[in-house]
């Protein structure tokens, strides 16, 4: 019974992994915590789903199209609305990410309405014995392509010069500039990887939730990931979706699957209030 | 002091005519702006004044309507005697929240108030034995010595008054020292509490003014529109009020009750485009905060600025 | 001999690996100025910062007019009579400078949230006194034409001065000064040297100097501790200090301490 748990418990952990990489990317690089991140994610799919009602494309062209255009919706944002407002107060920014994610969410309901559309499973809905615990073949499409992406981008980062180039210029600004990075153009990249991203999540878990203006929700499940993994490491980020998944998974099986929502909330409270700095992370300390 | 009185005056003279010059549907419009104003203030006193960051005032103005007409359903409680005992328990529950400001501040602030939201939405949909679930509930009317205020134009008389009274009052406490205590800890925490303010108290009145605002708007609101619909009460309501602050200035008193009016309008404005209100919103919210993030009241400093600093200077 | 004004006894402070303050003890008699000087990084400001409650303290005892303040929150700290400048001004930048000062000044001319509400007689008389007790602040360290002016936009002079008048306004027993000369000309050095010893005389306050400039720490310095890397290596009067070996050590090396003491 455990088994079967944490087993179904991994779909929403490879999610939940991908959201929360992209709210530690993008707070990583820009020291901003993009408050509409999962509104971003919402978006993405419905870009999929309207190149594929709108335009007529099939379904993997309208996949494509979708991450294309999230690479330029990454770039606008950036371009538009971070970069102009790098220097502002934190409110300005908390409220700027915030009101990027409505004005995608509330663009949305106008145009393609309040209710949820149905939106394609990637692989076969029924589930299969295996070894005695039942699997889903379309969730495992989910984990598989999720661990897929967390391997390239852990490729990019680890391996190759130009991930740890992003990397460096995250951590400081002023010596990464020095040695020649070119700062701007990593937080352009850190903002096109993360949309990218969130439209990849987007598509993986539109199927499973169902896709409305409100899916974005799953914002807060990303974010709260996040924090468990101490909101400062690319890895932490990934156990914190991984180990979310499965204590939301076992509460709801163990407590109460009408609240597994509430579940998520009251984690992310008592996370903030014991120990802000998550499992993994560091508190650092303003010198006076 | 002449200005004052003539001001004054000037506005009662309003406030009297007002019912006998507008027709029924202005009168709602201006309660309902008069109490969405007053949710706001409470939003500038948190998020403006003391400078945390508060996503909660949804769950306030929602929590502001229920708890009167839970009252009210359950032990007959009359609605004069419900909303106050309401917005005082919202308050002392906004205090509450603020304790945790002692931890969090910035991102996790803001995080730690959504959630806030969206739990207590959560709660009234589940609670549906007391609140009537996802379907919500009907508000009751106000009646008190033997008078019902339901129509506009009859709860004028009692949103106006108690909502100029909150202004004014909130008005004083900020040019009092309270407000530079709080002005103080908005621009080095550090120095204030070297200066004996203890600042974790300070916070924390703060939300709870927004608490009781929010509480005392929310009933306001209830009553307008007589019914409570918890899907009224959620993260978009809050980012909602919060784009009212933005727009009107988070300082000031006077420019939010401007942009009250301006989103109150809206809706009659685009009567045609009704399913594009909520981008218009966000959008308006997104322009200001990243073209004119001082809100309205950046255009007339003098007169609309509270003016904290007697230079009138300020960057943000 | 009376009971030290502030007695810090054995402190140490950690940040994770690194120990700023290493067992330290300084007393500070009352109605004395005394100086800490040392190589940067000696944990001048962490000495400050742990008396002021800013941080916390991993061994040790601090008091204060005998009576333990370590673990204190700062405005508690603060409230039993001790108060401090910043190294990098944390001024109220938006306010103006009599507006910083009220905020110190405040606590002694309350009234309650009720007065606040409705303006009355109270408030008006509370908020009159406050005032003109911010006013005769600003005009002791000479601000007083400034009055109006916001933080932000005083000269760097001025803006050490102001943080002097504000700490000043919460009417403390104990002042402490985190560099107050940093930056400031010889004129302005000598202001300040000025005020200081008029601060001692007229209100009776003791005073704890941080400081690099030698000519305000030797002029106005009854006694003057030495810290170099997080340990005190010498104390007491400023003759002696200047020429106890391990402190010329500290600031110029094995050789030039030598060379001194040869």
């Amino acid at each position: 019974m455990l088994a079967q748990v944490l087993v179904s418990s991994a779909t929403a952990g490879a999610v939940y992994a991908l959201i929360a990489l992209g709210f530690v990317l993008i707070h990583k690089g820009t020291g901003v915590v993009h408050f509409g991140y999962g509104d971003q994610v919402t978006f993405g799919a419905y870009l999929a789903l309207m190149a594929q009602v709108l335009i007529g494309l099939p379904f993997w062209a309208s996949v494509v199209a979708a991450l294309l255009l999230s690479v330029l919706i990454g770039a606008v944002i950036y371009g538009g609305f971070m970069w102009p407002l790098r220097n502002a107060s934190l409110l300005s920014r908390i409220i700027a990410s915030l009101a990027l994610g409505t004005v995608m969410r509330e663009f949305l309901r106008a145009y393609m309405g309040p209710n949820a559309w149905p939106f394609p499973f990637l692989l076969s809905q029924t589930s299969v014995p295996v070894g005695g615990i039942l699997v889903v073949p379309a969730n495992l499409a989910i984990v598989g392509i999720s661990i897929l992406v967390l391997g390239l981008l852990f490729l990019l980062f680890e391996k190759t010069v130009y991930g740890k180039a992003i990397m460096a210029a995250c951590d400081n600004q002023v010596g990464a500039s020095i040695v020649g990075i070119r700062v701007s153009s990593v937080f352009l990249m850190i903002w096109v990887i993360a949309s990218v991203l969130a439209t990849v999540a987007g598509i993986l878990v539109a199927p499973v939730l169902t896709l409305s203006p409100d899916m974005g929700l799953i914002g807060i499940k990303g974010f709260t990931a996040a924090v468990l993994g101490g909101f400062n490491s690319l890895a932490g980020a990934v156990c914190g979706g991984v180990l979310l998944g499965v204590l939301e998974a076992l509460g709801g099986t163990y407590v109460s699957t009408a609240l597994k929502d509430m579940i998520s909330y009251g984690i992310l409270i008592a996370i903030i209030l014991a120990r802000p700095q998550g499992l993994l992370g560091v508190i650092a300390i303003k010198k006076v | 002091m002449v200005a004052r009185l003539a001001i004054g005056t000037t506005g009662l003279a309003l406030f009297l005519a007002a019912p006998h010059v507008l027709p029924e549907f202005r009168m709602f419009e201006i309660c309902l702006i008069a109490a969405t104003a007053l949710v706001v203030l409470g939003q500038i006193v948190v998020t403006g004044f003391a400078g945390q960051i508060s996503l909660a005032q949804a769950a306030f103005v929602g929590l502001g309507g229920y708890g009167p007409a839970i009252l009210a359903a359950t032990w007959g409680l009359p609605l004069w005697l419900g909303i106050p005992a309401t917005a005082a328990v919202v308050g002392v529950g906004g205090f509450v929240l603020g304790q945790m400001t002692l931890r969090v501040s910035g991102h996790y602030l803001a995080l730690a108030t959504l959630a806030f939201t969206a739990i207590v939405q959560l709660a009234l949909v589940h609670c549906d034995v007391l609140t009537g679930g996802a379907a919500g509930m009907a508000m009751p009317t106000f009646q008190i010595f033997g008078i019902t205020l339901s129509k506009g134009s009859e709860l004028y008389y009692l949103v106006l008054p108690i909502t100029v009274l909150l202004f004014l009052v909130t008005g004083n406490v900020m040019r009092s020292r309270f407000g530079r205590g709080l002005a103080a800890l908005r621009q080095s925490e550090t120095a204030a509490e070297a200066m004996g303010l203890n600042v974790r108290r300070y916070k924390a009145a703060a939300f709870a003014a927004s608490g009781f605002l929010g509480a005392i708007g929310g009933a306001m609101l209830a009553l307008l529109s007589t019914y409570l619909d918890p899907a009224q009460f959620g993260i978009t309501q809050s980012i909602y009020y919060l784009a009212i602050a933005v727009v009107g200035g988070m300082l000031s008193p006077v420019g939010i009750i401007v942009a009250s009016a301006i989103f109150v309008f809206i809706p009659e404005w685009l009567q045609a485009f009704q399913s594009y209100l909520g981008l218009v919103f966000a959008l308006l919210l997104l322009g200001f905060i990243v073209l004119r993030p001082d809100g309205l009241a950046s255009l007339r400093p003098s007169a609309l600025r509270l003016g904290l600093s007697r230079s009138g200077e300020g960057s943000r | 001999m009376s009971e030290p004004l502030l007695s810090v006894n054995d402190v140490t402070v950690r940040f994770g690996g690194i120990v700023a303050l290493n067992g330290v003890s300084i007393d500070v008699a009352s109605g004395a100025i005394q100086a800490v000087i040392g190589p940067n990084g000696a944990g001048k400001s962490t000495l400050l910062n742990v008396v002021t409650g800013l941080y916390a303290a991993s061994g040790g005892a601090i008091s204060f007019a005998g009576k333990r303040i370590d673990g204190a929150p700062s405005h508690l700290v603060s409230r039993s009579g001790i108060a401090r400048t910043f190294q990098n001004t944390e001024l109220f930048g938006e306010m103006s400078a009599i507006e910083n000062v009220m905020v110190g000044s405040d606590r002694h001319h309350s009234y309650g949230l009720g007065s606040a509400a409705v303006h009355d007689g109270r408030y008006r008389r509370r908020e009159t006194e406050a005032r003109r007790e911010a006013q005769d602040l600003l005009a002791l360290v000479g601000l007083q034409d400034q009055q109006d002016t916001a933080a932000s936009a005083l000269p760097f002079g001025s803006q050490r001065r102001l943080e002097i008048a504000r700490a000043l306004a919460t009417r403390p027993r104990l002042l402490l000064l985190d560099e107050p000369a940093a930056g400031l000309r010889a004129a302005e050095v000598e202001d300040l040297t000025r005020i200081l010893l008029a601060l001692r005389v007229e209100r009776g306050l003791t005073i704890l100097v941080i400081d690099h400039v030698m000519a305000l720490v030797m002029a106005i310095s009854d006694r003057i501790s030495v810290l170099n890397f997080g340990r005190k290596i010498a104390d007491g009067d400023p003759d002696s200090v200047r020429k106890s070996p391990a402190v010329i050590k500290a600031y110029l090396g094995e050789k030039a301490a030598h060379a001194f003491s040869a």
